[in-house]
């Protein structure tokens, strides 16, 4: 029997090497290459670790901003930093709006008993079946025809009702989880129902608020049809759009583009690993019991 | 008497409520969802090509009855369910065996739980980054590795001919996509209790017996969902096809949500381009349905 535990053990951590291997291989040998000069990434055998370790390209994107055009450095790393500094005002601005306009639809879905409650839930989540690519075209037309394209508003506005609908729920099945008597006794007490909900009701929600502000930002992050469609000048890139003109240009060196890579992913990947219990249980709140 | 009129107001105020709580939301939603959709439908039935302004009509169900009669519809197609039955395999099949192990208990689980949301949160232009570099013809990490355990005799160019562009394409765009399955399954599998797989093993079921006869099937609401889920998404594929292949090598990898990109934004053509992207999500809806049906048909009596 204990020489069937220790089989079983050996099975299982080879296993999870294999799954860890898989999991973070790739990304970190684009973090190394990252480090590397480009003739080194030409060695057979690949050179795993970097030596030396080399900071240009890193250098190139953080001052590439205040770089002229004669020095040399490609433009997508001259526009990078400005691009990375949209991601975060268009992430971090859906995140804000979506949890606090979130929160008050969720209420009313979550705690109170009217008619077509289960229409304006049906309605809010079915919003999310239409594919976004057919939503794109009309959207990029009138926002040319009415002045909102290449501007950042247009695209927190536009991320923020594609992550509404997931806010929403994840929001509104937290709500349900909070103790009716608390919101009774607050009641009897003589707080109004939009006293219960900023009294009670969010500050007793903050682990499911972070959870949704938190999967707000990263999908807004990582977001691309829009910020692609919806942009005509460095001003409203977002750092997605800068990768894929980064991935797509045949001229720049690897180097520089692999390092976009890397700098573009640091933010959602902190998040990620710091925030991780609010992120899983978010995840699966938010489609359990979808 | 008089506490049914109390009822009766404090239904009145609550439905108030609840339409001035969620005013703002569904606002946001109807003007950015509702309203544009409404405009898909309109431009669809329409001839309206940006490089012929002032040329727009009403053509009824043309744009229509030209994309089904055209190969230009039915090769991506093709395409779009080779990749989205390829993708959703082999997310269910990596994830489903992830999940089981994530569902044994071990020392350093919860460490390799954690980091299973790295590729999550890695966004999807940035993951096709990725593997263009892991891919490159002369600097690719799997050229260099293929070539060390001597499976190729030198360096190929996997994104340049069918099928290993094919394969290469369902592997990268899954490599992001099987952590959240991954955590759904393992979710669905740790609320089988776990004195059933204890009677079964006093019954002398193997490990093969127990895992046909009780996990799939308990499994199976979340499995169905998960199917699902990844279908509606893999069906919809667009941004690494933008960075990876551009629908290339001979439009090999000219999946619809491609060609509705250069049929709209690079032709212009917006009645065209609206109307092959309600094919394609009628497509997606209806197989959505299609499966829900299905797949939730055997879960029910047992």
């Amino acid at each position: 029997m204990k020489q069937h535990a220790r089989i079983r053990l050996a099975v299982i951590y080879i296993g999870a090497a294999i799954v860890l291997l898989g999991t973070i291989g790739p990304f970190l040998w684009l973090v190394s290459s990252s480090f590397q000069y480009e003739r080194q990434l030409l060695n057979r055998p690949p050179q795993w670790l970097p030596n030396p370790v080399v900071l240009d390209s890193y250098r190139e994107i953080f001052e590439g901003a205040v770089l002229g055009e004669d020095s040399g450095v490609p433009y997508q790393s001259r526009i990078f930093l400005r691009s990375f500094g949209n991601s975060f005002i268009v992430a971090g601005s859906v995140a804000a709006i979506a949890v606090l306009v979130g929160s008050y639809a969720a209420y009313p879905l979550a705690r109170l008993d009217f008619r077509g409650r289960n229409v304006l839930l049906f309605g809010i989540l079915a919003s999310r079946l239409i594919p976004a690519l057919s939503l794109a075209i009309p959207i990029v037309l009138v926002a040319k025809k009415i002045g909102m394209s290449d501007r950042l508003v247009s695209l927190v506005f536009i991320n923020l009702s594609f992550i509404l609908p997931y806010v929403i729920w994840l929001l509104q099945s937290y709500f349900k989880s909070i103790p009716m008597e608390l919101e009774d006794a607050g009641r009897i007490d003589g707080c109004s129902r939009l006293q219960v909900v900023h009294k009670i009701i969010l500050p007793l929600s903050l682990p499911g608020l972070t959870s949704a502000g938190i999967l707000a930002f990263l999908l807004t992050w990582g977001e691309f049809l829009f910020a692609l469609l919806l942009s005509e000048t460095p001003a409203s890139y977002t750092s997605t759009v800068v990768v894929s003109l980064f991935a797509t240009d045949v001229d720049v060196n690897f180097v520089s583009i692999i390092t976009a890579g890397v700098v573009s992913v640091i933010p959602p990947i902190c998040f990620a690993l710091i925030f991780q219990r609010f992120i899983i249980s978010g995840l699966l709140s938010g489609s359990l019991k979808g | 008497m008089k506490a049914e009129t109390n009822n009766e107001r404090k239904e009145m105020s609550q439905g108030m409520l609840a339409v001035l709580f969620s005013a703002p939301a569904v606002l946001i939603i109807a003007a950015t969802i509702l309203v544009p959709f409404g405009l898909a439908v309109f431009l669809s039935l329409h001839k309206w090509n940006l490089k012929r302004p002032g040329r727009e009509r009403f053509i009824g169900l043309e744009n229509y009855v030209d994309w089904l009669t055209d190969s230009d519809f039915w090769e991506p197609l093709q395409t779009t369910f080779t990749f989205a039955i390829g993708a959703v395999l082999l997310i269910v099949a990596v994830s489903l065996l992830v999940a089981l192990l994530l569902n044994e208990n071990f020392p350093g689980r919860g460490l390799v739980r954690a980091l299973l949301l790295v590729p999550w949160a890695i966004p999807s232009v940035v993951n096709a980054l990725l593997w263009k570099w892991l891919l490159n013809p002369q600097y690719g990490l799997i050229n260099a590795l293929w070539f060390e355990l001597g499976i190729i005799t030198e360096y190929q160019n996997m994104l340049g001919s069918m099928p290993s562009v094919m394969i290469w394409l369902v592997i990268a765009y899954s490599w992001i996509h099987i952590p959240l399955a991954t955590l759904l399954l393992l979710s669905g599998l740790q609320t089988i209790p776990g004195d059933i797989y204890e009677s079964a093993i006093v019954d002398g079921a193997g490990l093969w017996q127990r895992f046909r006869f009780i996990t799939l099937p308990m499994l199976r609401p979340m499995l169905s969902i998960v199917i699902i889920f990844e279908m509606i998404f893999a069906l919809k594929v667009f941004d690494i096809i933008f960075v990876l292949t551009a629908g290339g090598p001979a439009n090999a990898t000219n999946v619809l949500g491609w060609q509705i990109y250069t049929e709209t934004f690079r032709k212009l053509d917006f009645g065209a381009g609206s109307s092959i992207a309600m094919l394609l999500g009628a497509i997606t809806l209806g197989l959505a349905i299609l499966f829900y049906v299905f797949l939730d048909k055997g879960t029910e009596p047992q």
